[in-house]
């Protein structure tokens, strides 16, 4: 009805490639097959180390992809909960919400990592990996509420109306009517978020999580590679995060399918 | 006449330091009781103290510098500093890739357990977690051992904690670190206890150059030879290790 | 009906929003079946009053009763009470997501439990009913602001509700636009419906109210028949008012 998309940009993900803007659409291209190239040449012209290297990292890949997905579903879960909390007119349960965004902006990831794992380990026993995703998932909750916030209030008062004159209590409402509005507002900074976080778990190989990283620098004190090795995993995160920044494009091309 | 006192104080320092070379060492300073930080923030420890006294002995100067072990190697070969001076155990893949000091130390490596565990061995760690310092000889050990699976960390003491708050099930270090954590500490030394001394064979510790700096390596290996003929070293052991 | 109950009965009602009273000391009653027209000038509260009447507004004191239930009362269910109050608003509020169709059958399906086919056929009853039928199917953006208010209509009457609110539900429109939807609007009220509505559309409130109200400053100031108004109105400001719009 109304096209007044908002864009929100919450912190630093990636730059996701739109139709419109075409430098940066080339610039994915130049960059992916840029890294790519660079990554298969290494490999064939250099197998040593370069495939020692990249056979050492599979698991530490798959702890990246599972810390990634498992903390990004529960800070979307606690992004919308705090998202609603930070607009709702109950005043605990705002200043829940509020405090809750304040606390997490307020204090590094790394801090929060080292805090939540070393911490709280005296008080609750909880696996490493675990730790990392509670860690992670917290922080990011945070800027997920924000983003969810943002979107929620992006969508026009008249739809809360509309929704609730015809019955839906504000729970249907939200998801019946608001959230799968929001959605194309809130998806754009999600998938931004999305990548921020997995280039941020990164960070968790300092809970001694034998992710991408933390296999990497393993490989390279015991080879002293140290060169090569981070060459490798630099690439290895930048395909990554640019496959990625590739498929939220796509998605949020297909969400505006009734604009 | 102020001006003119620091003028000649400048010069004297510059002079000073022009003729007595200066050799950058590099510690990682978490690694008790070997190098670690006291509470004035000075890099102290068995290793500071045998630097100090060999450069002495060998009429040279050295500034310690506190480096994270992660790259502390990856420093070395960028130039970063002269030397490296942290419990480096002198192993054939390092021998490799840096050139090594006469050794001055000798350690085994320890496994740190739980009191109530009753492992003796690596072997009866089989299905266990072990934790030790990404890139060090206990670490390498672990890896080795068939069915334990082997967690690196960045420093020893995030093992330890973990050890402590029940996350793994050991680690395993140098013993003179081991026991500083697990006999020393009060609140870790209620809780663990040096399982065994791993029969894994004697390491020496050696002071590591970048390949090829003899320069440096002749200094200090002159400094060591001094410090042990003259019988500091022992004192030196007494002082941080009781021993 | 004048010894039935009536179905919407406001009493001393007010609201504040801050310093500014918006409503003060309101008292209403509407009869079942009954067409009131509220007018007044911008500002005079008259979206306001309306929106108290299915709750969209909090008010500070008085009485509202809707059907029999205290609205203000909060062991009474607000939700189930606005399923029986339909609501039409200046600037449509369709669902972007959904289409015509959908907009149509959500809140019956998910709220009253219709099945999706009975929730389907009685929604393509009610577009034959306000005229657009063969735009079920597509998205409200694809509209006209004329068939929008409508479609908004008809999901309002999708619930089955005993009592219509309409907030201008015209002025957002283009002139053309403006008589296909008083049509529905007039066809609705023929069929019985009880009828509170904010228009500036005089003809329409001389045709079809059975009363008209006059606000002004958050105060009703004069309630008659359209005869009684539009041929002798007794307030000075209600003639002053409509020697403005007349
Ligand atoms: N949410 C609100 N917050 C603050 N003031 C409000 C709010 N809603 C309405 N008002 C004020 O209350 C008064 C009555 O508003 P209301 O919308 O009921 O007037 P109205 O008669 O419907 O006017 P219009 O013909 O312009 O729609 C106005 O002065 C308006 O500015
Ligand atoms: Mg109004």
């Amino acid at each position: 009805m109304d096209d007044d998309r908002i864009t929100i940009d919450v912190t630093d993900g990636a730059a996701i490639p739109r139709r419109k803007d075409a430098g940066l659409f080339s610039a994915w291209w130049i960059a992916f097959l840029g890294a790519l190239l660079t990554l298969v040449s290494l490999l064939v012209f250099e197998p040593d180390p370069y495939l020692k290297i990249l056979k050492f990292l599979p698991d530490g890949i798959v702890v990246t992809f599972q810390v990634t997905f498992a903390s990004i579903g529960f800070a979307l879960l606690l992004g919308l909960l705090t998202g609603i909390g930070r607009i709702s007119k109950n005043r605990i349960v705002n200043a829940v919400a509020s405090t809750y965004v304040e606390v997490v902006r307020g204090i590094p990831l790394l801090v929060q990592l080292f805090y939540i794992y070393y911490a709280m380990g005296r008080f609750v026993k909880v696996p490493d990996i675990v730790a990392a995703v509670i860690a992670m998932s917290f922080c990011y909750g945070a800027y997920m509420g924000e983003v969810f916030r943002a979107g929620i209030e992006s969508i026009h008062k008249g739809q809360t109306e509309a929704a609730r004159s015809l019955g839906f209590n504000p729970f249907q409402t939200m998801v019946h009517v608001i959230l799968p509005q929001a959605w194309r507002t809130i998806l754009p900074p999600v998938g931004n978020e999305f990548i921020a976080l997995l280039k941020d778990t990164s960070l968790v190989s300092i809970l001694a999580v034998a992710d991408l990283l933390r296999r990497g620098r393993e490989f390279a004190s015991e080879t002293f590679t140290y060169f090569e090795t981070y060459t490798i995993i630099a690439l290895v995160y930048l395909i990554i995060t640019l496959i990625l920044s590739k498929l939220v494009s796509k998605m949020e091309e297909k969400i505006n399918y009734y604009a | 006449m102020k001006k003119v006192v620091l003028c000649l104080l400048t010069v004297l320092m510059l002079s000073s330091s022009a003729w007595a070379k200066k050799i950058v060492i590099a510690q990682d300073a978490t690694w008790p009781p070997m190098e670690f930080m006291n509470e004035n923030k000075e890099i102290v420890g068995f290793d500071s103290d045998y630097m100090k006294a060999a450069a002495k002995e060998a009429g040279y100067e050295v500034e310690l510098r506190n480096v994270a072990w992660d790259g502390i190697f990856a420093g070395l070969d960028a130039g970063q500093y002269d030397a490296v001076c942290s419990s480096v155990t002198i192993t054939d893949e390092r021998k490799k890739a840096m050139d090594f000091s006469e050794p001055y130390f000798k350690v085994r490596q320890a496994l740190v357990v739980p009191k109530e565990s009753a492992a003796k061995t690596l072997e009866d760690m089989k299905g266990k977690t072990i934790g030790g310092q990404i890139g060090t000889t206990g670490y390498f050990v672990t890896k080795k051992v068939e069915g334990v699976n082997a967690k690196s960390y960045d420093e020893i003491g995030l093992a330890m904690e973990d050890l402590f708050n029940g996350r793994i099930d050991g680690v395993v270090c140098d013993d003179p670190v081991a026991a500083q954590y697990a006999l020393q500490k009060a609140e870790y030394a209620a809780k663990l206890k040096i399982a065994a001394v791993l029969d894994t064979g004697d390491e020496y510790y050696g002071v590591a150059v970048k390949k090829g700096n003899k320069e440096v390596l002749d200094l200090i290996n002159k400094g060591i030879a001094e410090v042990q003929s003259k019988g500091l070293d022992k004192e030196m052991r007494a002082k941080w290790m009781g021993q | 009906m004048p010894d039935s109950d009536p179905i919407i009965r406001i009493e001393n009602v007010s609201k504040h929003f801050g310093a500014l009273k918006a409503l003060n000391n309101v008292s209403l009653s509407i009869e079942s079946g009954e067409k009131v027209v509220i007018i007044g000038p911008s500002g005079s509260g008259k979206s306001t009053l309306l929106r108290t009447i299915n709750r969209l507004e909090e008010v500070d004191a008085g009485t509202i009763i809707v059907d029999g239930w205290d609205i203000r009362n909060a062991g009474n269910n607000i939700n189930k009470i606005r399923m029986e109050v339909g609501m039409v608003f200046q600037s449509f509020n369709l669902f972007p997501h959904k289409t015509v169709l959908r907009n149509l059958t959500l809140a019956p399906t998910k709220l009253k439990g219709e099945s999706r086919a009975e929730a389907e056929s009685n929604a393509m009853r009610l577009l034959d009913k306000v005229g657009i039928r063969d735009k079920a199917d597509v998205y409200p953006a694809k509209l006209s602001g004329g068939q929008q208010q409508r479609v908004a209509i008809a999901r309002a009457l999708a619930m089955s509700p005993k009592i219509m609110l309409f907030d201008e539900p015209t002025s957002a429109l283009d002139p053309e636009m403006i008589g296909e939807v008083l049509d529905v609007m007039v066809k609705m009220a023929r069929e019985g419906m009880t009828m509170v509505v904010v228009t500036h559309e005089m003809g329409f409130a001389r045709e079809v109210a059975d009363r008209v109200v006059f606000m002004d400053h958050g105060e009703i100031l004069e309630v008659g028949t359209p005869a009684h108004f539009f041929e002798d109105p007794q307030h000075p400001r209600t003639k002053k008012f409509l020697s403005q719009i007349l």
